[in-house]
């Protein structure tokens, strides 16, 4: 009877104390997974009225090229310069995107229909065409000592709650290691061909209005007299289950690099000059067609 | 006596625990993310040794005609012709690819970089990479739409199943429908799928049970290329580190091909075009004026 007892009693110290760990577990991951905002659905970028709606602009609230009055060196106003020239000209300017290159840092956050998926370790977030995601590691990571350059770059970031209602609310990344060259538009507004630029964004929902999300966007990079803030705003799609375009840049792109020289396809998919007086390729590498 | 004693003992803790097990269960699903599993981390393609060549659908056995696809006799011509396509310089049934537009299902599923899988309860996102940006497989209950976006990675619907009644869920079934795009290949080779875009694939996801750094895809492709369906199971190894590197890789970057037309040539390191294969012809030029001699 002893041992009966003993034995019930045990079991059930050991039954109550393994369920009052696991439920601690499973609310503290709960309580953990519950502090994060809700992001879902799909973003839209916010363009002022009036503006070219379907053109990446970097300051949403004015036109691209040079209304954006971007604070460029000199250096780097003439790279802009000469950029649209080449391209009243027919050529690509300095806007390797149009050769469906990734546009990559700060131009793909121009991107329409974005989706966050926030994790505790990393934020995704999904675009589309040439610059299909990026991922914010929010993990506590340290800087890598060697980072590989890519157009996106390497974001960590931090979750904080400055209102302090026991929720993070806000998202600050920094985001560094690039490649290039990148423009921050199709007019070729260049970023520094040195590829040293540097991120610092925070991202949250608007104060007034959750279907309002802003990423503030500050870029320290060497083309410019001073850091360049914008504020990029999205708009929330209202319908839960959006269309996702599955965005590919090469499809349906009608334009072909051969060397430095931009050509157009035509509709029978045959080699067409972009400018005037173009000459054609060179096609030394083929046997002289037979007469 | 005794030993009866101490079973009824042992039975009526047995049915205690198993009571707070399920009550841990049911707490545990209003908790969210608590039951589903972790498959966090960087998986690579399960390479078999000794399979050469380029990565293949069925992974136990090599790509092209090594698959044993069970093709109707018209679309294994199709293969045999790409086969010697490719051999002259062509690109055979893997032209589009070769562009660089998506490849689609089921290729974008070969890994040819690692795959990360990000598990919500509303949607499973497979992040591919390349020209294959991602696949959203929905999980929220949703009906198939009346009109679907033809796409290269099609429209997946799954559903969470606890197959071991352990209180967690362990098997994600999937389907996924077209319309497809394309010319789709099962790999490099130009192993086609039917040119209609109707296929159906039907996936099943889950951890190896006895190693849970494997990943299984049995996937069954129902395409009218096919006699029957075609089952494999693809297999996926989890990265030991903590971090991986996720290495951003683009088709379009250093491509030294480009298609004019229908037409595969190459860039040479001068930036001229050059034959991609023996006596072929050069582009077109007629949009262009005559260069003066």
């Amino acid at each position: 009877m002893v041992y009966r007892g003993s034995t019930e009693a045990f079991v059930a110290a050991l039954t109550v104390t393994l369920t009052a760990t696991l439920l601690a577990m499973t609310a503290a991951r709960a309580a953990d997974e519950a502090k994060y905002p809700s992001w879902k659905g799909q973003w839209n970028a916010i363009v002022a009225p009036g503006l070219e709606g379907r053109q990446f602009k970097f300051d949403p609230t004015k036109s691209r090229g040079l209304a954006q009055e971007a604070p460029l060196t000199p250096e780097y106003q003439k790279v802009l310069a000469d950029s649209m020239a080449e391209q009243a000209n027919g050529g690509l300017g300095n806007y390797p995107t149009a050769r469906c290159l990734p546009g990559g840092m700060p131009r793909m956050m121009a991107t329409q229909a974005q989706e966050y998926i926030i994790t505790p370790e990393t934020t995704y977030i999904l675009l589309g065409g040439e610059d299909p995601l990026r991922r914010i590691y929010t993990d506590g990571r340290d800087w890598p000592k060697e980072i590989d350059p890519t157009y996106q770059g390497y974001s960590i970031g931090e979750w904080s709650e400055p209102d302090a209602q026991g929720r993070y609310t806000l998202l600050s990344v920094e985001t560094r290691g690039f490649k290039g060259p990148r423009a921050y538009d199709s007019s070729g507004l260049p970023l520094a061909f040195d590829n040293q630029s540097v991120f610092k964004e925070r991202f949250h929902l608007d104060k007034d209005n959750p279907n309002i999300l802003h990423d503030e966007i500050t870029v320290y990079d060497h083309a410019l007299t001073r850091p360049w803030s914008v504020d990029k705003t999205f708009r929330r799609n209202p319908n839960p289950r959006p269309k996702w375009n599955e965005g590919s840049c090469v499809e349906g792109n009608n334009q072909v690099v051969i060397g430095k020289e931009n050509y157009f396809f035509s509709a029978d998919g045959n080699l067409m000059p972009t400018r005037k007086d173009q000459p054609p390729p060179d096609l030394k590498y083929f046997k002289p067609a037979r007469k | 006596m005794m030993q009866r004693g101490r079973w009824r003992a042992t039975a009526a803790g047995c049915r205690l625990m198993a009571a707070m097990v399920s009550l841990i269960a049911t707490l545990s699903a209003g908790a969210g993310a608590a039951e589903y599993p972790d498959w966090r981390g960087a998986w690579s393609r399960f390479v078999v040794r000794g399979i050469g060549g380029q990565p293949s659908f069925d992974q136990t056995k090599p790509w092209g005609l090594g698959q044993q696809a069970p093709l109707t006799a018209e679309y294994q011509k199709i293969l045999e012709d790409s086969i010697a396509d490719q051999a002259k310089g062509g690109q055979g049934n893997f032209v589009e690819h070769a562009q660089c537009l998506p490849a689609g299902m089921p290729f974008m599923m070969v890994a040819t970089r690692p795959l990360e899988f990000v598990v919500t309860p509303d949607t499973t996102y497979i992040l591919v990479g390349g020209s294959d940006h991602y696949r959203r497989i929905f999980t929220d209950g949703r009906e198939w739409p009346k009109e679907i976006e033809p796409s290269y990675s099609g429209y997946s619907i799954g559903h969470w199943i606890d197959a071991d009644g352990s209180g967690r869920f362990t098997v994600l079934e999937a389907e996924t429908r077209g319309p497809f795009k394309g010319r789709r290949a099962y790999d490099a080779s130009g192993l086609p799928l039917h040119y209609d875009n109707e296929s159906v694939f039907k996936e099943r996801f889950h951890q190896d049970k006895s190693e849970s750094n494997i990943l299984h895809d049995e996937i069954t492709v129902f395409d009218h290329a096919l006699t029957r369906p075609w089952s494999v199971d693809k297999k996926y190894v989890r990265h030991p580190q903590a971090h991986p590197d996720w290495v951003e890789a683009y088709c379009t970057e250093g491509s030294a091909m480009v298609f004019v037309g229908k037409e595969a040539y190459w860039v040479s390191a001068d930036g001229n075009l050059m034959p991609i294969r023996k006596d072929q012809p050069p582009p077109d030029l007629k949009y262009f004026k005559p260069t003066p001699r």
